[in-house]
């Protein structure tokens, strides 16, 4: 394996040697917020960041995105489908945790017999260059979801960020070709191998937040009622935060926007979310989950539950943005410790009688 | 005396309410506050036990509107036979008015609750803080003398705190809950005399004084990383509605998108919805994961309600608040008005 350095005072270069190919996303600072956006100028890539806001997913799955646009010509619709969908797309300075995420929406997107052209072709078109996570929070456990914070998982170019300069490493053919393209990368040595080495594992080791998820996910499927979601869901105030900044989440909803002066239309799909009243609300009037328990609920059960047996995963990348997000400071951690409670209270119980 | 000695002085006076309160079965439950899992916030708790009082705690994070968890009660609040629970209320100023505007909206009755009224010392800005350390991690706050301590890894940084308040503190002038003389057993702890609120607005005037394209500026340029989560209404004690116009969809009456106009439409009209009715908790605010700061909007809506109707938020529960009621010499010239 071929290994390269980049200067950061080069990346300037390589994003002028990449902006004519590729659409070019990188993390920028938005009022405040680190964001992934669709960069024209080098100067406004932020490389000083723990991660993202919002979660690079955005790219690929915005949360409002056309689906296609028509128009009414006399008694005829005309429908235009989207043109886009075949541009190259570069996403620079993905965490680990995130470009996973990559993995678990092709799995949705790519489910059972319907195929998301839109998310896949996206998906095809795009190439990761993910940048290790050296200084993880402390809100952070991606290696309990199986993950690392220099996972190499769904990157086609794996950085790391050795201070004044990347480790560069392709890891997909993607990847090599870009190294190939930006032929003035300098060499790589031992000692720089070595550096990254050691951060890899002081970064592992400084995540201490860890869950046994294998059991979250077997007391899971046994307790579908049980006293605790009341406890869970008690100071929920029902907004949206935590599925909104998930890297995971892939609900959506779609609306047919009519601009009948114009003549013409759009449908368009936005991000939808299972804590909304809306969200599994029947025609009828009735709704199965009609009150933040059973909310609450479905989001820990979609994660820990549903998708282990649906997709052989975790529905999580351990980033840990809904723990930061919750502006009533009720917490994956905390939710987590309170479902694991149930195993150890019975087994105590148990053991008392 | 420092903050830190007033906010433990308040701490143990709530610890003592509610002890009082929960054994001589006054109240069924207390809802109050936690010490949060993270640095720059706090967990509403809903108590019913003795034995958890001294989780209770009072600090300048104490950024909810505890009077969300009333409308509508959550289930912890009502027993399946008794029916609505007695409830103890740990109460800042704006929780107390918060009450008392539901009350006057017919929402809660006052009978039922009983306010842990305390004097609140202000609010810090957490988004602001959060925004002007960046991107490293916040690992302790404190508060020391007149300063909030902010340590990470490896930085420390001391704030002002008097600068560092939520805006809607600095200028706030009811600080415990408003005394309500008809409720002489509502509010233990301490309450506010309300006669000599001051009508000072100078913080809007630098807004006020923009002309339409600037003030259209300021309010496209501010909300335009909203990602419609709806924290703020959520978070609202007067957004209480079954079924918010922004979720209206048989048929949908807005854009639901993260369109500009779409953002506009939904905090525009949510905030002609809080005319006279908000109670400058500034909750909506403290909530945003984005770190939207709606307190300008707010500011603005208060100052027009009292200038026009001469009426506070959240003083009297027998007073209706002027969007409720009626009255045939109110005055229509703003129809006309050009700003």
């Amino acid at each position: 394996m071929e290994y390269k350095i980049l200067m950061k005072n080069d990346i300037v270069k390589l994003f002028n040697d990449l902006t004519n190919d590729y659409k070019f996303y990188a993390p920028t600072k938005e009022k405040g917020n680190i964001v992934f956006k669709e960069i024209s100028n080098p100067e406004e890539i932020e490389l000083n960041y723990l991660n993202s806001k919002i979660p690079p997913k955005d790219v690929l799955f915005p949360q409002k995105e056309t689906i296609f646009e028509y128009r009414y010509e006399g008694k005829d619709v005309i429908i235009e489908d989207r043109k886009d969908l075949d541009d190259k797309i570069l996403i620079f300075g993905v965490r680990p945790c995130d470009a996973y995420s990559f993995k678990l929406l092709e799995d949705f997107f790519a489910f059972g017999k319907v195929q998301d052209e839109i998310f896949l072709k996206k998906r095809k078109n795009s190439t990761i260059i993910g940048i290790g996570c050296n200084s993880p929070r402390h809100s952070c456990f991606c290696t309990s979801v199986g993950g690392h914070p220099f996972q190499k998982d769904s990157m086609d170019l794996f950085l790391v960020d050795l201070g004044e300069k990347y480790l560069v490493e392709a890891i997909s053919e993607k990847g090599k070709n870009i190294i190939q393209k930006l032929s003035w990368l300098l060499d790589a040595k031992n000692e720089d191998l070595q550096k990254s080495q050691e951060l890899a594992k002081k970064s592992e080791e400084s995540i201490t937040t860890k869950f046994n998820f294998d059991l979250v996910t077997k007391i899971l499927g046994d307790n579908f009622e049980h006293p605790v979601w009341q406890k869970i869901s008690e100071s929920c105030i029902g907004c949206s935060s935590c599925t909104f900044l998930c890297p995971t989440c892939t609900c959506f909803d779609v609306i047919d926007e009519n601009d009948e002066y114009n003549h013409r239309g759009r449908r368009i799909r936005i991000w939808d979310t299972c804590q909304s009243c809306l969200y599994t609300l029947e025609t009828s009037g009735h709704n199965p989950r009609p009150d933040k328990i059973q909310r609450c609920r479905n989001r820990i059960m979609h994660k820990f539950s549903y998708y282990p047996s649906n997709y052989n995963c975790l529905g999580c990348v351990g980033c840990g943005r809904c723990i930061i997000a919750c502006p009533v400071n009720n917490e994956l951690r905390i939710i987590i410790d309170e479902i694991i409670e149930i195993e150890k209270k019975e087994e105590s119980e148990k053991v008392n009688a | 005396m420092g903050i830190e000695s007033q906010n433990n002085e308040i701490q143990n006076k709530i610890r003592e309410i509610a002890r009082d309160l929960l054994k001589e079965k006054k109240v069924d439950v207390i809802i109050g506050y936690k010490k949060g899992t993270l640095p720059l916030v706090s967990q509403p708790i809903i108590i019913d036990k003795e034995e958890d009082i001294d989780t209770l705690i009072w600090n300048n994070l104490c950024y909810v509107n505890l009077a969300k968890y009333l409308v509508p009660r959550v289930p912890k609040l009502i027993d399946p036979e008794k029916g609505n629970l007695k409830v103890g209320i740990v109460s800042k100023g704006c929780v107390g008015r918060a009450l008392i505007h539901l009350a006057s909206e017919k929402k809660i009755n006052l009978n039922e609750i009983t306010i842990i009224g305390i004097p609140c010392n202000g609010i810090i800005n957490r988004q602001r803080i959060e925004m002007e350390i960046g991107e490293q991690e916040i690992l302790e706050v404190s508060i020391s003398g007149d300063n909030i301590i902010v340590k990470g890894e490896d930085f420390e940084k001391t704030f002002p705190f008097e600068e560092y308040m939520n805006e809607l503190c600095k200028v706030c002038k009811i600080k415990s809950p408003p005394s309500i003389s008809k409720f002489p057993n509502l509010c233990v702890g301490d309450y506010q005399e309300y006669s000599s609120l001051s009508t000072d607005f100078k913080d809007v005037t630098e807004f006020e004084a923009k002309n339409p394209e600037e003030k259209w500026e300021y309010i496209k340029d501010s909300l335009s990383v909203c990602t419609r989560c709806y924290a703020c209404r959520e978070a609202c004690p007067m957004c209480y509605c079954n079924l918010c116009f922004v979720d209206q969809n048989k048929p949908i009456w807005f854009g639901k998108t993260t369109d500009i106009s779409d953002i506009i439409v939904y905090h525009l009209i949510r905030a002609m919805h809080m005319a006279g009715r908000c109670v400058a908790c500034g909750a909506c605010s403290s909530v945003c994961p984005m770190g939207i700061d709606l307190y300008l909007i707010n500011r603005k809506l208060e100052k027009i309600v009292k200038e026009r109707f001469n009426f506070t938020s959240g003083l009297d529960p027998d007073i209706l608040p002027p969007m409720v009621d009626f009255k045939m010499e109110d005055a229509e010239e703003f129809m006309l008005e050009e700003d």
